[in-house]
């Protein structure tokens, strides 16, 4: 059976539709990366870190066998059980085991994107397990049956009465509502109770460190903590890339992660976990799910350097104005549409085409993957494989002909020049131009920067020449 | 006992990058070196934490009375400070989720970040507390700063040891609102520092 590719362009033209929503989507994420600027500059060593980050984590993937062998041995002493998951179906096993050993029905958790990979409420809740997300934009979303639209600020995308309406349902509040203090205020009411009377806790984790068997949880709200600390039975689903080889690796990256995210220093709570409470247990679910397949490809092996700051999302124009839900995946913007298609090619082939190409992903990631440049390799990728669109791959193929023959692209280009300024409306703005939708076409120039040179330099070059 | 983890690390060995090309870099030590308490304090206030207001003649006590005039419990987790409730007496976290302020004394704080640290030894095993109490008053040493991340994970034994370690920077907050920042999210809603010298 075949998927269908997401249909990434009509989701964003719906998005965009609803400019009061599109307007503040793009500002606040704006505003996130110019607070991420400030960050940067007071920073003398801001490059240094990045260098050392990538480097650090280039390193940790190519020995990732041995220093996730490391951490086993060392989190085994230290008390924590272990587990490896080959997939999201083998994760969700694990966990549901887990939680029947315990006769564990109501799990907290604190926001995950591999729980998100891997379905894993859809998997416990027909199985009687009741699954609370406990982080509030993550709430919001589980409460208004939506993904996370953003990895680190999953419901950016909604506005105060979006949520005073989702409240007002679920925890029958004001509906109109319009104060953010006071919806926060409504969920960390409605969620004590939920916290103090949970059989378990769950978490992600930021990082894991191959020497000490622990792993470092970074969050803003308290819900990690309260989730890992109250119920008797901690279990943190954490991806196998997620490894650096020594604690005081560590400082390189807690300085560039909410930094680079937030434009905080740092998030408020960053918190160590090596071993069980005192008469408590913790559980370690270590998920491939397609990683280890991810590392052997050539091309695309470094975006599993990610340390899932968002930035690359922040700065995007495409991802800004098109809202993350439009991605039709877990992970979305330009880290999501280089990694979407290694879980599957067709279902996410238009996923590296949601770019402008402008490189500014790659300019603000904290751990420099080369974003833009894998997009550029995926389009590659995809059109072998044959899975662009019709008008998409005709005039690809037409502007690589074109663009491949000077003479030939010049007089296409004279050409257009004309029709720019004659041809009518209709015949420029129609379906085989998606990109004049919302756009106006360039204003057709008097002249090619190519005849002013043949007219100006050239000319200037023979007269030198006659005269030497 | 698992196949999976088998298949999993022999995937990794067939298909990773050549481990030569991608030597360890060794540790860095970077940033500015100043572990003074004037950038804790500023930092700490960049991360919505305050320092505990001392007046001629006051004591740990008489502070907090003049800061949270309303709260009932006030739960100690230090020898020296008696408050209504000592940590050991709570048991268990819904007993500490009735606490207004929590009093505890933190080994180290870094200066960049205003952060402080909290394990299982302060917080007498009961690690929840630092998260359910209403507020949490940490009592801290200005000889017991250290400059920055690098020197915290690097110079501190506890991140090698403890089994839970918290930093805490500020109180809990959130922006999920509309971008709207709210201090005081669903861990504590005020986190102050008294400095002991």
């Amino acid at each position: 059976m075949k998927v269908k590719p997401v249909n990434h362009a009509k989701a964003a033209e719906a998005f965009i539709e609803d400019t009061a929503h599109m307007d503040f989507h793009d500002e606040r994420l704006w505003d996130l990366r110019q607070k991420r600027d400030q960050q940067m500059h007071i920073l003398p060593e801001w490059q240094e870190l990045r260098t050392r980050a990538s480097a650090i984590k280039e390193h940790t993937l190519a020995n990732l066998p041995e220093y996730l062998e490391q951490f086993e041995a060392n989190a085994k002493k230290n008390g924590i059980h272990v587990h490896w998951a080959a997939d999201g179906a083998e994760h969700n096993r694990i966990v549901g085991e887990i939680l029947e050993k315990h006769g564990a029905k109501s799990l907290i958790k604190s926001k995950s994107m591999v729980t998100e990979e891997c379905c894993m409420r859809e998997y416990l809740e027909p199985r009687g397990v009741v699954v609370t997300e406990t982080d509030l934009g993550e709430r919001i979303q589980q409460l208004d049956n939506q993904m996370p639209s953003h990895i680190v600020v999953p419901a950016v995308h909604k506005l105060i009465p979006d949520v005073a309406k989702i409240f007002a349902e679920h925890y029958h509040t004001d509906p109109n509502d319009s104060s953010a203090q006071s919806l926060a205020w409504q969920q960390r009411l409605a969620a004590r109770p939920v916290i103090l009377s949970a059989d378990a806790g769950m978490t992600g984790g930021n990082f894991v460190v191959a020497e000490t068997g622990s792993f470092v949880v970074c969050t803003n709200e308290g819900n990690a903590d309260l989730s890992a600390t109250v119920p008797g039975l901690h279990i943190a689903t954490i991806g196998i890339e997620r490894l650096v080889p020594r604690m005081a690796d560590m400082g390189v990256f807690i300085r560039l992660l909410s930094r680079s995210a937030l434009g905080s220093p740092i998030t408020q709570y960053t918190t160590h976990f090596r071993g069980p409470q005192k008469g408590s247990e913790m559980h370690v679910v270590l998920v491939d799910n397609g990683r280890s397949h991810r590392l052997g490809m050539e091309d695309f092996w470094t975006s599993l350097k990610c340390i899932r700051c968002g930035a690359c999302m922040n700065t995007c124009p495409v991802y800004r104005r098109s809202g993350g839900l439009s991605y039709g995946a877990v992970y979305s913007g330009p880290i999501g549409a280089i990694i979407d298609p290694t879980f599957n090619e067709r279902k996410y082939s238009t996923l590296p085409f949601a770019s402008t190409m402008n490189g500014s992903c790659t300019n603000v990631c904290p751990v420099k993957i080369n974003i833009h440049e894998q997009l550029y390799k995926w389009r590659r990728v995809l059109a072998e494989h044959h899975e662009l669109p019709f008008v998409k791959r005709e005039v690809m193929h037409m502007a690589g002909k074109l663009m491949g023959q000077p003479t030939l692209y010049r007089a296409a280009i004279n050409s257009t020049e004309v029709a720019l300024s004659t041809m009518p409306r209709f015949v420029l703005y129609n379906w085989l131009n998606p990109w004049g939708k919302h756009r106006e076409l360039p204003h057709p120039v008097k002249q090619t920067f190519h005849s002013w040179y043949k007219q100006n330099r050239l000319k200037n070059k023979k007269k030198e020449g006659e005269s030497a | 006992m698992s196949t999976s983890r088998d298949a999993i690390l022999t995937r990794l060995r067939d298909n990773r990058p050549d481990p030569k090309a991608h030597p360890l870099p060794p540790v860095a030590r970077l940033g500015d070196m100043d572990n003074g308490q004037a950038r804790f304090e500023n930092s700490l206030q960049i991360l919505g934490g305050q320092v505990l207001e001392r007046q001629e003649g006051d004591t740990l006590a008489t502070a907090i009375a003049r800061r949270f005039p309303d709260s009932k419990v006030i739960c100690s987790a230090v020898p020296d400070f008696a408050g209504t409730i000592r940590i050991e007496e709570l048991g268990t976290p819904q007993q500490a989720a009735s606490v207004d302020v929590l009093v505890v004394r933190s080994p180290f704080g870094i200066a960049e970040m205003g952060s402080i640290y909290l394990s299982e030894v302060q917080l007498h095993d009961l690690n929840s507390a630092a998260h359910l109490t209403q507020h949490i008053v940490v009592i801290l040493s200005a000889k017991n700063l250290t400059a920055n991340m690098h020197t915290a994970y690097m110079d501190r034994p506890e991140f090698h040891t403890a089994n839970y370690g918290v930093l805490m920077s500020g109180p809990s907050a959130t922006a999920d609102i509309q971008g709207v920042l709210i201090r005081g999210a669903q861990g504590v809603r005020t986190l102050s520092v008294w400095w002991e010298d």
